[in-house]
């Protein structure tokens, strides 16, 4: 069949003649056309004997069991059809098969990915339980903790918790009946702290530090002498690191302490051991910090006596005895904590920190090692590399393999029955 | 050749009922109008399915699926298109759905090759070749082409048939006859048809 775009009327106009389906006018002007050009002429003859050959694709005759059914079917329809309309199609006629198949998949699907999620979350709590149960586990502190349980190493910035603020109520009524009893208001807890004034301390506390980075030729010479120059300064290594690895330089890591009034003749000692690469120096004022411990302190063992003076005039009930017992205990365990810290305070004050570091030059040397036992190295160092690489597939297979399936069931069936629904629906 | 006759408002004889007068008058219960509609559409409307699905005695249960479907829409019915449209259209929605459902069975069985055996397993080699050739087009062009060869549709009730505008209609007929005029000239079967082509003959 032969297009013939030169030509005033296209190809499918004279299909359309061919087919009967143009207007009269135009109809006759390519019927006009046709009777000059031989070329379209003969395009119709190959439309008129392709539809000529198309006849012979014959069909057998309607079986008459059809003519029975249908004519049975329209009797009886007509004869009950004055009694009122069909029922109307089920659901509208939306459930008429076309959603069918997509319905199906759809809720095997959302059926699969709902196990899925479920199963996901049933292992994630497995594994969260046991966390949670040693959260229930734990001490209600709220309930717990009727007294003064602040920590030791509570910041002194903050307000310190009064004992007399989170007493309890058996002691309160006992300070109560006590004080009714003496007559003194001084005995109270209360008074005695308004009694106390804080003292400020005129000198000032300084915890001084210093950092070095030496860099020394000989690092073996270099530590005897660190041990020498610590001697001599009446200082100590609080912590002291050797560090030495192949192929790196040696190093010595070291936090020394020495007394604050030696702290610059032992810097300057420290710095005749080799090139200083880096120093520096600072100082932190813990005067604050010192008065408020003492403070704290004070008040503490006033809040002690008070509750031994009580114990000592207790009119209460055993139970009550044995509140005020545990009061004392705890303040008391609170005192020698922030004794404890008084002492470490003092103590960064009387010894200056030296944080030194002394790196040793570096030097290539040759390596001594034969072949044959860098190979042996190697060949180790591989093998174990290969093993592991061999027992992290495996891990992870066992890990995640079943998890991997699942979901990739959850995406590829569903995908797969769609794409042989299409491809059926496209045979058909 | 099954006869297809094309018997609507515009092609009656003089003195002949239209289509669309008896399915008035089957509407209004006349038994007589539709034991004619049925004559007049029985075979072409067993053909229509005979060329499209494999399967004889389907194609019958087709058939009488629609002619039911017409019957029971009797009492909804309204003449805005030719009877032979409405008919069709019925027949294309029957068809669709006996579509679905067989890819549908097929998606699970994994046998959808079993509904594509040839429609007549006549021996006639021009048959067999046109078959073949007719089943190799586009699947819109296809049903086109078969419209409009088979049903004697016009572009206009194709277009209303397929949802598709007319000069649509026009350029994929136009391609649909090409491309089988193209494959009855050279019909070189493929290694699949020719296989097919002697287990039918045997």
């Amino acid at each position: 069949m032969n297009t013939i775009a030169e030509h005033p009327v296209a190809p499918e106009q004279i299909m359309a003649f061919f087919d009967g389906e143009l207007s009269a006018a135009d109809a006759q002007n390519v019927a006009a056309h046709l009777d000059g050009c031989s070329a379209c002429a003969s395009l119709v003859g190959q439309f008129r004997d392709l539809s000529q050959s198309l006849t012979q694709w014959s069909v057998a005759l309607v079986p008459q069991s059809v003519e029975d059914a249908v004519k049975g079917f329209a009797a009886r329809t007509s004869a009950t059809s004055k009694s009122g309309k069909p029922p109307a199609p089920f659901l509208f006629g939306i459930w008429n098969g076309k959603f069918v198949p997509f319905a199906v998949t759809g809720i095997a699907a959302c059926a699969l990915l709902m196990v899925g999620v479920e199963i996901s979350d049933s292992y994630r709590n497995a594994r969260i339980i046991p966390h949670r149960s040693e959260v229930v586990e734990l001490p209600n502190k709220d309930t717990d903790t009727a007294g003064y349980d602040a920590p030791a190493s509570v910041p002194p910035s903050l307000p310190a918790q009064s004992p007399m603020n989170v007493a309890t109520p058996a002691i309160a009524a006992m300070a109560q009946q006590t004080s009714a009893l003496d007559g003194n208001a001084a005995a109270s807890p209360a008074a005695s702290m308004q009694l106390n004034s804080p003292t400020t301390s005129a000198a000032p506390m300084i915890a001084h530090t210093a950092s070095l980075a030496i860099t020394v030729k000989d690092l073996s010479a270099a530590r005897a002498s660190l041990d020498a120059i610590l001697a001599r300064h009446q200082g100590y290594a609080a912590q002291l690191t050797v560090e030495s690895t192949a192929n790196f330089p040696r190093s010595v890591t070291a936090s020394l302490r020495i007394p604050a009034s030696g702290l610059s003749s032992a810097i300057g000692d420290l710095k005749t051991l080799g090139r200083v690469e880096r120093e520096s120096q600072s100082g932190e004022d813990v005067s604050q910090q010192h008065t408020d411990l003492a403070e704290r302190i004070k008040t503490a063992r006033a809040t002690e006596e008070s509750f031994r003076g009580i114990l000592q005039q207790r009119t209460g009930k055993i139970s009550d005895v044995l509140e005020v017992e545990q009061s004392i205990a705890r303040v008391r365990g609170e005192i020698e904590a922030m004794e404890a810290e008084q002492t470490r305070l003092e103590h960064r004050v009387d010894y200056a920190t030296i944080e030194l570091q002394l790196n040793e030059e570096y030097k290539e040397e040759i390596p001594s090692a034969a072949f044959s036992l860098r190979f042996h190295n190697a060949s180790v160092a591989g093998y174990r590399n290969a093993s592991e690489i061999v027992a992290s597939i495996i891990l992870f297979l066992v890990q995640y393999v079943l998890s991997i399936l699942i979901w990739l069931a959850l995406v590829c069936i569903p995908a797969l029955l769609i794409w042989r629904y299409r491809k059926a629906l496209s045979r058909l | 050749m099954d006869n297809t006759t094309r018997r609507s408002s515009a092609a009656k004889p003089t003195g002949e009922s239209t289509d669309e007068d008896l399915m008035a008058d089957f509407c209004h219960g006349s038994q007589d109008a539709f034991n004619e509609l049925f004559l007049r559409y029985k075979q072409p409307l067993f053909g229509f399915f005979r060329r499209r699905v494999a399967d004889a005695a389907q194609a019958e249960e087709l058939t009488q699926e629609s002619f039911v479907a017409v019957i029971r829409a009797s009492s909804r019915y309204e003449p805005s298109a030719l009877f032979r449209t409405y008919l069709y259209a019925i027949g294309l929605k029957i068809l669709s759905a006996y579509r679905r459902k067989a890819a549908f069975r097929a998606t699970f069985t994994g046998a959808p090759d079993a509904y594509r055996e040839p429609a007549a397993l006549g021996n006639l080699e021009m048959e067999y070749v046109l078959r073949q050739a007719v089943g190799k087009l586009d699947r819109l062009e296809r049903e086109i082409l078969m419209l409009r060869e088979f049903e004697q549709l016009s572009y206009v009730e194709i277009g209303e048939l397929l949802h598709l505008p007319v000069n649509t209609v026009r350029s994929r007929l136009f391609r649909a006859r090409l491309a089988l005029h193209n494959l009855l000239a050279d019909p070189t079967p493929t290694a699949d048809a020719e296989q097919a082509r002697i287990e039918e003959s045997a």
